[in-house]
């Protein structure tokens, strides 16, 4: 299996690609910087995180939206915006903060790839937030922060497509690899 | 003449030296004699990084030491710094031929004693000069400026974390080696390390090592919190408060993987640990809150990709790194220099050590400059951070009066 993970400059990009070097073929490609070539040979395209909003990587985005009902996608907190954005959703300021937070999320029934109602302790980090209401027929939000009720998981029904706002990465999450592993081995 | 007088001798004359502490083995190295002295720019940093892939120390004195300064190494990630106009290095290092250690015993390895012996007179002493008068830049007025911008650039979600630095300078003359033996005797930390050479002059009483490696292994031990022995007697206390103020530790957590993630970069898939998360270490007048992380260098990585990887050290900058750098390097106007790049050795492949340079007085054409910062904190104003970072300065700025 061939992963690409698209780099947002991110500084915690490559906890995500050890997380994910067990899995196939790793590539890591800067976001200004990706070949056609990579994308298309690849089974699975992962957005890392990084600074800024969705809008700031129009590139990004155009490969979402181009490659969203062919491959399988995964994004993580920047990831999980773009994702977001891809499908109509808007990305907006929260009043609170979580920089380098523990938090428990919990998930609900329309996870296809959680189990329902389980609780879950992440590590965060994000100054913005997917604005509900999110309206999509085939994007459901299926895990949320249990204090602030923020939405933490992207699932499409209609296509392999999982985004994260928390990260399996830091080692604020506890088995942060089971949630990559649960994402990568879903099968539509 | 036996060792103590050859040492008094040296350390009185203008002779070209380095004074290294050494934590591991609590006592000082003396490096003199440089045999090569390789000033960098970013036109022959990789040729000069090259050359080390295939160096390999075989004597107690042989290595490379010297640092890297902050703008070579924002350039050397393709980040643009602003331009300093006077002719400082960008980075130095020096090859020696004489190690002298100073423990309960002198050790003196040289190649040759007559190198070793030559030109040491006895230098006239610095006379007193009254030029102490320090300023400091940005000033209040524009410093407020930069936080409430990046304050919002946190809200953004542009930059997690940001650390804006403050110059402060003055013109005395001063008597470089005796200040850090001074400075040694009230605050012994980890990484000191004071330079002497004909162009310029360096105290550092560092307290952060950025990396060691040893064999395959690679350790960093980054500091995030800091808190005063004024208000907090026991590393007991300490490691309470350090756990109950959600600010810095927080800070601290984004410190831990953002080291995860460089490290990462050049290092075994699955290789990194954290060995040590938030312990605290016990200073002259603070404790700090420290994490160390290891990691198993990937085969075959590049001394050049371990630089790219890991410098400057994230913890002094802020986070994510890359975006942080470029939003201080647009507001900041003072070329840092040698503030927040690195000064370490370098014997082998298997075998270097870089610290962090903070908590450093350059002494450059006549001129001291001390530099410190503190992050831009959602609920604290600009005016709050503006009087840390003078408090961090303080007892170097004490050794400018």
């Amino acid at each position: 299996m061939n992963l690409l993970l698209i780099d947002h400059e991110d500084s915690f990009t490559y906890n995500l690609a050890h997380l994910l070097s067990g899995f196939g073929n790793l590539e890591v490609t800067n976001f200004y910087d990706v070949k056609e070539n990579s994308v298309k040979k690849s089974d699975v395209i992962i957005f890392s995180p990084g600074p800024g909003k969705p809008l700031d990587y129009p590139i990004s985005l155009d490969i979402y939206n181009n490659y969203k009902s062919k491959k399988k996608i995964i994004g993580i907190c920047l990831g999980f915006q773009l994702i977001a954005n891809g499908e109509g959703g808007i990305i907006s300021k929260q009043e609170k903060i979580f920089h380098g937070y523990q938090t428990y999320i919990r998930t609900n029934s329309q996870s296809l790839r959680f189990p329902n109602n389980a609780l879950y302790q992440v590590g965060r980090y994000h100054s913005l937030k997917l604005k509900e209401p999110f309206n999509s027929s085939s994007m459901h939000i299926t895990m949320r922060c249990e204090e602030t009720n923020v939405a933490m998981c992207l699932e499409s029904h209609k296509y392999d497509i999982c985004g994260l706002q928390f990260h399996p990465d830091s080692f604020l999450t506890p088995n942060g690899k089971q949630f990559i592993r649960k994402i990568i081995q879903f099968k539509k | 003449m036996n060792n103590s007088e050859i040492l008094s001798f040296l350390l009185k004359s203008d002779k070209e030296l380095i004074i290294y502490r050494n934590s591991e083995k609590n006592n000082f190295e003396i490096y003199t004699d440089f045999v090569e002295k390789i000033n960098l720019n970013t036109i022959n940093l990789d040729k000069f990084l090259n050359k080390l892939e295939r160096f390999k120390s075989k004597k107690p004195y042989d290595c490379y030491i010297g640092f890297f300064g902050y703008e070579l190494l924002c350039k050397n990630i393709n980040l643009k710094v602003n331009k300093d106009s006077s002719s400082f290095p960008e980075g130095v290092f020096f090859r020696p031929q004489t190690k002298i250690i100073l423990d309960k015993k002198i050790k003196v390895i040289t190649k040759s004693k007559t190198e070793l012996l030559k030109d040491l007179k006895v230098l006239k002493k610095t006379n007193n000069s009254n030029h102490n008068k320090v300023t400091v830049s940005p000033n209040v007025q524009v410093y407020e400026k930069i936080f409430n911008k990046f304050k919002k650039n946190i809200r953004a979600g542009e930059t997690y974390q940001i650390k804006i630095a403050q110059k402060y300078s003055n013109k005395k003359e001063l008597d470089i080696v005796n200040l850090f033996f001074d400075l040694m005797k009230k605050n012994l930390s980890p990484e000191s390390f004071c330079v002497r050479t004909k162009d310029f002059n360096i105290i550092s009483c560092s307290p952060e090592n950025l990396f060691k490696v040893r064999g395959k292994k690679i350790v960093t031990s980054p500091i995030a919190g800091t808190v005063s022995r004024d208000k907090i007697k026991s590393t007991k206390e300490a490691r309470r408060f350090f756990e109950n103020n959600q600010k810095e530790d927080k800070e601290h957590n984004m410190i831990v993987d953002l080291e995860r993630n460089d490290l990462s970069r050049i290092t075994k898939p699955n290789s990194v640990k954290i060995q040590n998360l938030k312990f605290v270490q016990k200073y002259q007048y603070i404790f700090h809150n420290v994490s160390e992380i290891s990691g198993t260098l990937l085969d075959n990585v590049r001394l050049s990709a371990i630089i790219k990887a890991m410098m400057p050290g994230g913890s002094v900058i802020g986070c994510p790194k890359i975006n942080t750098l470029k939003l201080l390097n647009k507001e900041e106007k003072e070329p840092r220099r040698i503030y927040t790049g690195s000064f370490g050795y370098f014997r082998s492949k298997e075998d270097m050590s870089f610290n962090i340079i903070i908590r450093s007085i350059l002494n450059f054409k006549k001129n001291n400059e001390v530099f410190a910062a503190s992050g831009v904190i959602l609920d604290s104003t600009a005016k709050n951070e503006y009087h840390e970072n003078y408090l961090k300065a303080k007892s170097l700025l004490d050794l400018l009066k």
